[in-house]
């Protein structure tokens, strides 16, 4: 009977996958588990595996090719087996694979498939019960996790003791990852303690420990940051624009707003929150630079989506405040809190990363005064925000002082967005965050 | 210290009471000349006289209501009813007027009245001498229930219900009659409503009373050749309870075993039991609440029977187990 192998969905809101390679061709032998092709979502690329044991044949979608999810692609077949004469309707996939992908290089025993299938779907094998023959992690235990870990669990569906509960709740422990080792499999607080301490260790296990020497091969989001950013590199023309910004006000304004939400009990608000406002309500009135050039076309979005640039341990995420320009500071700072902490515990969604209009990167907290940044496509620009330090400056009135001074880098698509154009956004920024009252005129 | 037995320590709280409060006295049945049924005030009557050592016929619903009587009048009467499955027939003195009176009067009168007997089994008396009834007081308002486990306990116990203006059940358990412990001289009071801690431990709680309470620190000491660290706590007084004592044990070690002689079905395990998983202990809960109680069955004369029962130091290590290990 031969084996679908279908466009899977990897993303919560994915509707199309597109074809980028296939590893393997028609005719070939492949092995279950074996990666067999990449493709990629909008966000990402992604290495899929066969299926099943056999040889491939019947590949129905060539690089390039956007293939709505389910569809069947290709088919592996036994030994003799001729291709199914009509296509096998496409199906909606189990699977949802999150956008980490971090090989997990624990001792742990385990078939090279699970280890793989764990990699894929960022499971720590730590946490896995086993049960193949030695106790090693088959790819069913994996898959196992990997289900229940994809469905949010309902407590009340939980068997666990009330301390265990309690426990889970403090230490915010997903019960439906943790094994009971009461009767009945029910969950005691032991079992909640010991997968906070097997998740800490395979965390630490599974972080980057680089050394000198070794090979590390380009996948997962470091592959998709080598190929965008070498893309945009490459393909857009960067103008870049530097100003010194008098911090003197913006950082009263940004006292006074965090004493407000003190009071309100509202969240801190950073200086990234009281930037990603100003920024996005000087973006309202210079379209060109909160644009889009994608094939023919130049858009100019309504929206005002302000990524953030988040550094992680293994690369870089850029979490989306949408339509900043309309909203208040301390909603920005609520959401930039969250989005930045959810970005560096690995829990964003693929909504939360996309559909950004413009980003500001800040280098400022390494040191950095001044950089030039790349632009992130299909966006038309990105402000790199540095350091501030005190500095000599002359006042107009011809004496001097010391004031807090910061550097901002406008890089821009200089296919669309003029050396002018670029010119008066960044001056009309430097303007805003130097009297952030004109904010509200 | 001095080391002395459960019975002279009782002996020695209504001595030395009746000493030093002249309005102290005892009333019972064989209390006198023969010097109660388990020789409890053995001498009493030669060193007090009939007027403070008084010996009634058979009769506990008269004896209880005369030591009420008194005790409104300002005496402070020591009750002994011989065993404690005759106080079904002072219960209606006790119950209905001794814990009432107070309430009744709005506070005007006062029952200062010590009801002493003796509970449990292992004696072979059989069905109608080896019961315990602590629960049915407990669920009288107005009544205080004492369950001494240490000599210790019920010397210190016994003089302060004796000078508590409140009904005290005092509970004290034949086959701990003759064990001893230390006890000082002097006079001294255990505050009732205090809850001791027998044993200090990590693994488990063990709440028990009375003679469970010996049994369960033989058996922690068997538990604890195995690593398994139990804590053992005596309530001491059952009404009123101290909660705050047994919620911080279960909080500790997160597994509760509650042992008692008396009968498990509406036995004061169910109360305890109740007591932890309506208070904020509830969450610290690993395992459930068990209870090991009297069998559902009057005290047979046989004397294996007699030991299947109520729980023996063999099956509160087994329960133990049962809980640490996770079985249950």
């Amino acid at each position: 009977m031969a084996i679908e192998m279908i466009m899977p969905k990897v993303d919560m809101d994915q509707e199309t996958g597109t074809v980028v390679e296939w590893l393997k061709g028609n005719g070939q032998q492949v092995e279950e588990g074996e990666t067999i092709l990449v493709m990629e979502t909008d966000k990402i690329a992604i290495d899929v595996e066969a299926p099943g044991t056999g040889i491939l044949d019947g590949i129905s979608a060539n690089p390039g090719d956007v293939v709505p999810i389910g569809t069947v692609i290709a088919y592996i077949l036994a030994e003799g087996e001729d291709l199914p004469k009509k296509p096998i309707e496409s199906k909606e996939p189990v699977l949802e694979i999150p956008e980490s992908s971090v090989p997990a290089e624990i001792e742990i025993s385990a078939t090279p498939v699970a280890r793989n299938m764990a990699a894929v779907h960022g499971v720590n094998l730590a946490v896995v019960d086993s049960t193949g023959t030695g106790g090693k992690v088959t790819k069913a235990d994996v898959q196992a996790v990997v289900s229940r870990a994809a469905k949010p669990v309902d407590p009340r569906e939980i068997y666990a003791t009330p301390a265990a509960r309690r426990t889970a709740r403090i230490e915010a422990v997903n019960m439906g990852l943790v094994r009971g080792s009461g009767p009945g499999s029910r969950i005691q607080v032991a079992d909640v303690k010991g997968y906070l301490t097997s998740k800490t260790q395979a965390d630490f296990a599974a972080s980057p420990q680089i050394q000198a020497g070794e090979v590390i091969p380009l996948i997962g989001m470091r592959r998709t940051i080598a190929e965008r950013l070498t893309a945009s590199y490459q393909s857009i023309p960067h103008i870049q624009f530097t100003v010194r910004v008098d911090m003197t006000n913006f950082f009263k304004a940004r006292n006074d707003y965090n004493e407000l939400a003190l009071k309100r009990g509202d969240d801190k608000v950073s200086v990234t929150a009281v930037l990603v406002k100003l920024v996005s309500m000087v973006l309202t009135d210079h379209p060109w630079v909160n644009s889009s050039l994608i094939d023919d076309k130049i858009i100019l979005h309504k929206d005002i989506n302000i990524g953030v640039a988040v550094a992680l341990e293994k690369g870089l995420i850029v979490p989306v405040v949408k339509n900043a320009d309309q909203k208040g500071i301390s909603l920005i700072a609520f959401e930039t809190n969250d989005l930045i902490t959810r970005a560096r515990e690995e829990n964003l969604n693929s909504a939360d990363v996309k559909d950004g209009t413009f980003t500001i990167t800040n280098l400022g907290p390494f040191g950095v005064e001044q950089f030039n940044a790349i632009i992130n496509p299909p966006e038309a620009g990105i402000l790199a925000v540095g350091s501030t330090t005190s500095e000599v400056v002359a006042l107009p009135d011809g004496t001097i002082a010391t004031r807090p001074i910061m550097r901002l880098t406008l890089s821009a698509d200089h296919r669309i967005v003029d050396g002018a154009v670029a010119a008066r956004f960044i001056g009309d920024l430097k303007t805003t965050l130097e009297n952030p009252i004109l904010m509200n005129y | 210290m001095r080391e002395i037995t459960y019975l002279e320590a009782v002996r020695e709280a209504m001595t030395q009471e009746m000493e030093r409060d002249s309005r102290v006295f005892l009333i019972g049945e064989d209390v006198g000349e023969y010097g109660g049924a388990f020789q409890v005030s053995y001498g009493m009557l030669e060193k007090f006289g009939p007027e403070r050592i008084l010996d009634t016929p058979i009769t506990e619903l008269g004896l209880t209501g005369a030591a009420t009587g008194a005790a409104l009048i300002g005496m402070r009467p020591i009750a002994e009813i011989m065993f404690m499955d005759f106080t079904t027939l002072a219960s209606e003195q006790l119950v209905n007027q001794a814990a009432k009176l107070r309430f009744m009067f709005g506070g005007n009168a006062t029952v200062p009245l010590v009801l002493r007997t003796p509970a449990g089994s292992g004696t072979g008396a059989a069905e109608h001498h080896s019961q315990s009834f602590e629960n049915w007081f407990v669920h009288v308002p107005g009544l205080k229930v004492v369950m001494p486990t240490t000599p210790y306990d019920a010397k210190g116990l016994l003089i302060a219900s004796i000078r508590d203006d409140n009904p005290v059940v005092f509970i004290e358990h034949k086959l701990l009659y003759k064990t001893k412990g230390d006890v000082p001289e002097e006079l001294y009071e255990i505050p009732l409503g205090k809850a001791d801690i027998k044993r200090e431990g990590k693994d488990l709680t063990i709440i028990a009373t009375s003679i469970m309470v010996q049994r369960s620190l033989q058996a922690a000491e068997e538990l604890a050749k195995d690593g398994i660290d139990v804590e053992i706590v005596d309530p001491r007084t059952l009404r009123p309870l101290d909660t705050e004592t047994i919620v911080n044990s279960v909080k500790k070690t997160g597994k509760v075993l509650i042992v008692h002689e008396a009968v498990k079905t509406g036995g004061f395990g169910g109360e305890l039991a109740g007591v932890i998983a309506e208070s904020e202990a509830f969450g610290y809960l690993d395992a459930p609440i068990l209870r090991l109680a009297g069998r559902e069955v009057p005290i047979p004369y046989n004397r294996n029977l007699e030991l299947k029962a109520v729980p023996q130091v063999e099956d509160i290590i087994q329960k133990a187990r049962e809980l640490v290990n996770l079985r249950v």
